[in-house]
């Protein structure tokens, strides 16, 4: 390669820390065809359930499918898709299994989403008598071989500039991106496309004539204080060759915030049902909080239409807490306040915010105490019965309706095919933590 | 060398630091006189397990002070504990060895028979490891899974079924291998 680059370099070196992000190629959908050899090479997509692709593979994408495009769409520009159910338990066992292989090569490993990870193998290349490209090579080796589809991985010297590399050449793409080199590959990425610059910010800076990375890039540092925020003077700083975004490698042990959110087919006006379904999302909200204990302030929900139109509103708790019945009732007026009776809805979804660890939040000045101390020894209980029997067993009254009707009326066949296909012993409940392969075994 | 007597001082040395006396050991044992007691103690202080000074006075020997110490028991030999415990093996990690790369399928064919795999069997699979002449593969062929033999001849590599009706199945470009059986499963 010809070190005389027409534009100046913005660093130099090749890798003063060594980040790696890995990005699954269209996960779900390669999750699906890796269990599956009569999928292998076909248009495939998930998320029958909700009516839209929520994955598709890269022969749908070829065939022209986007993602949220409506199955009955996508049916007509490609007859032959598959169409599959999500199975969002298996997903989630890949998932845990794509970071466990990454954690062989480096404890440093945040991750962040289902389907990518960062990774730091700052310093590892004596443990691993390599150079960082091949570590990166190993790792990415290991996981196409033993989870059964590819991987992408950019090898940079911090979070912002591993993402580009990532993306660079999907699918199946392996690219490093020294510190001395960044300046290549800004040139050709126009600036809506780095990771964290969103179209408010992407309208903003190429009205000030910044339409690549590298125009932005090359902005003194002053300009950037001056007219841009925190985030972006960070993002500016990485695209410079600097390590400022720190890996958040801690275990999930406690959660910011906590959102559980639900579709429901056919979308419904009737009052009861869609207050049933934001009642069930609470409940599993309220357990989640409980099992990190935590519980929130303040508590956000929201309703969306068929049309996609969102609304919302948040109420924060006299005190905080993590027990649904507490909860439902406060959110009560809020849900009145949004529901409009001649709107047709097709998901809610609660957010429980500004959590806070249990042991440190206050109790209740007039005899809230006794109170608080009976209901946690009943949802010690409930949390009890539903780990042994199953989360669905115990719930409120108010969410029965959600627990009882089926979430996808009519779409019984839209199940995930592997709580059909269960093993001696299995339930439909539980099911052995293992990947199963499909199809026939001749 | 288990002597109900052995166990009795070991227990009692354990609990209580010393030796019991002669008299001691009459009572808490079904022998019933002293000079069994003395034929007893001698063959103790043969093995190692306590020594006999001069005066005729017992003290722990060597053996007795090398058994190891698990918790204060009430009679009778040690019982189980966690120590003992370290070595042993779960049944998941017993059945499988690479456990990001192991996935589970049931058999419906009887390409396998003749090596007892059964219909309705299901085997634990391990992605990615390198199939070895031998090996019970499972191999992608017309699109779907199938279970054989995987055989390598003199640089020739074909599928061989546990099943003489089936035929030898040779690939005509790459033979795709999808995992490697590492263990059948059958639940009655």
């Amino acid at each position: 390669m010809s070190l005389t680059p027409s534009r100046p370099q913005l660093s130099i070196g090749k890798y003063p820390r060594a980040i790696l992000h890995i990005d699954g190629d269209a996960f779900f959908a390669a999750c699906e065809q890796s269990r599956n050899p009569a999928l292998k090479g076909r248009p495939v997509i998930t998320g029958s359930e909700r009516g839209i692709a929520a994955s598709l593979s890269y022969e749908a994408k070829a065939a022209g499918v986007t993602r949220a495009m409506r199955i009955s769409d996508i049916k007509k520009i490609c007859p032959d898709v598959v169409v599959l159910p999500s199975d969002y338990e298996t997903y989630s066992i890949l998932s845990k299994r794509f970071y466990e292989i990454v954690r062989r090569y480096t404890p440093d490993v945040e991750e962040y989403g289902i389907d990518e990870c960062f990774a730091d193998i700052t310093g590892l290349r004596r443990v691993h008598r390599c150079s960082y490209p091949q570590i990166a090579a190993m790792i990415k080796r290991d996981l196409d071989r033993e989870l059964g589809f590819t991987f992408s991985v950019g090898l940079a010297p911090n979070k912002v500039v591993a993402k580009i590399g990532s993306k660079w050449q999907k699918p199946s793409g392996l690219t490093a991106i020294e510190a001395r080199d960044i300046h290549r590959y800004l040139s050709k990425l126009s600036i809506g496309d780095v990771w964290g610059i969103g179209t408010q910010t992407s309208a903003f800076l190429t009205k000030h004539h910044m339409h690549t990375a590298l125009d932005f890039s090359y902005r003194d540092e002053a300009w950037v204080r001056r007219w841009t925020a925190k985030p972006y003077y960070e993002i500016w700083q990485e695209l410079n060759g600097r390590h400022v975004l720190p890996l958040n490698t801690e275990e999930k042990r406690a959660y910011g915030s906590i959102t559980k959110s639900k579709t429901f087919t056919p979308p419904s006006s009737e009052k009861d049902y869609v207050f049933s379904q934001l009642a069930r999302n609470i409940e599993a909200a309220c357990m989640k909080a409980r099992r990190y204990d935590q519980e929130p302030t303040e508590v956000a929900i929201l309703l969306k239409s068929q049309q996609f139109r969102v609304t919302g509103l948040r109420v924060t708790l006299s005190r905080p807490s993590a027990f649904p019945h507490e909860v439902i009732d406060a959110i009560k007026p809020a849900f009145e306040h949004l529901f409009h009776s001649r709107t047709l809805y097709r998901s809610t979804s609660v957010h429980l915010l500004k959590l806070q660890s249990i042991e440190k939040s206050q109790m209740d000045l007039f005899g809230g105490h006794v109170h608080v101390t009976k209901m946690c020894n009943l949802y010690d209980a409930v949390d009890k019965v539903r780990t042994k029997y199953g989360k669905n067993t115990l719930h409120l009254g108010a969410s029965h309706k959600a627990h009882h009707i089926d979430q996808h009326h009519g779409k019984r066949g839209e199940l995930a095919q592997r709580k059909h296909d269960l093993l001696p012993g299995e339930t439909p409940r539980r099911r052995i933590g293992i990947p199963l392969f499909m199809g026939e075994v001749i | 060398m288990k002597t109900p007597l052995l166990t009795y001082i070991t227990t009692y040395y354990h609990n209580h630091g010393r030796i019991p006396r002669y008299r001691e050991m009459l009572a808490a044992t079904a022998y019933k006189s002293l000079s069994t007691i003395k034929i007893k103690t001698d063959e103790l202080v043969e093995a190692g397990f306590v020594e006999r000074d001069d005066t005729g006075k017992l003290s722990p020997g060597r053996r007795l002070r090398a058994l190891p110490i698990l918790g204060s028991v009430e009679a009778g030999f040690p019982s189980a504990a966690e120590e003992e415990l370290i070595d042993t093996m779960t049944l998941d990690e017993f059945l499988i060895q690479k456990k990001e790369a192991t996935y589970i399928l049931k058999i419906s064919g009887e390409s396998m028979t003749d090596a007892g795999i059964m219909p309705g069997d299901m085997a634990l699979v391990e992605r990615g490891r390198e199939a070895k002449n031998g090996d019970i593969v499972i191999a992608e062929v017309d699109r779907k899974y199938t279970i054989k033999y995987f055989i390598k001849e003199g640089g020739k590599v074909y599928l061989k079924a546990g099943n003489k009706k089936y035929k030898d199945i040779y690939p005509e470009e790459e033979l795709s291998i999808a995992a490697v059986v590492v263990s059948i499963i059958r639940k009655y």
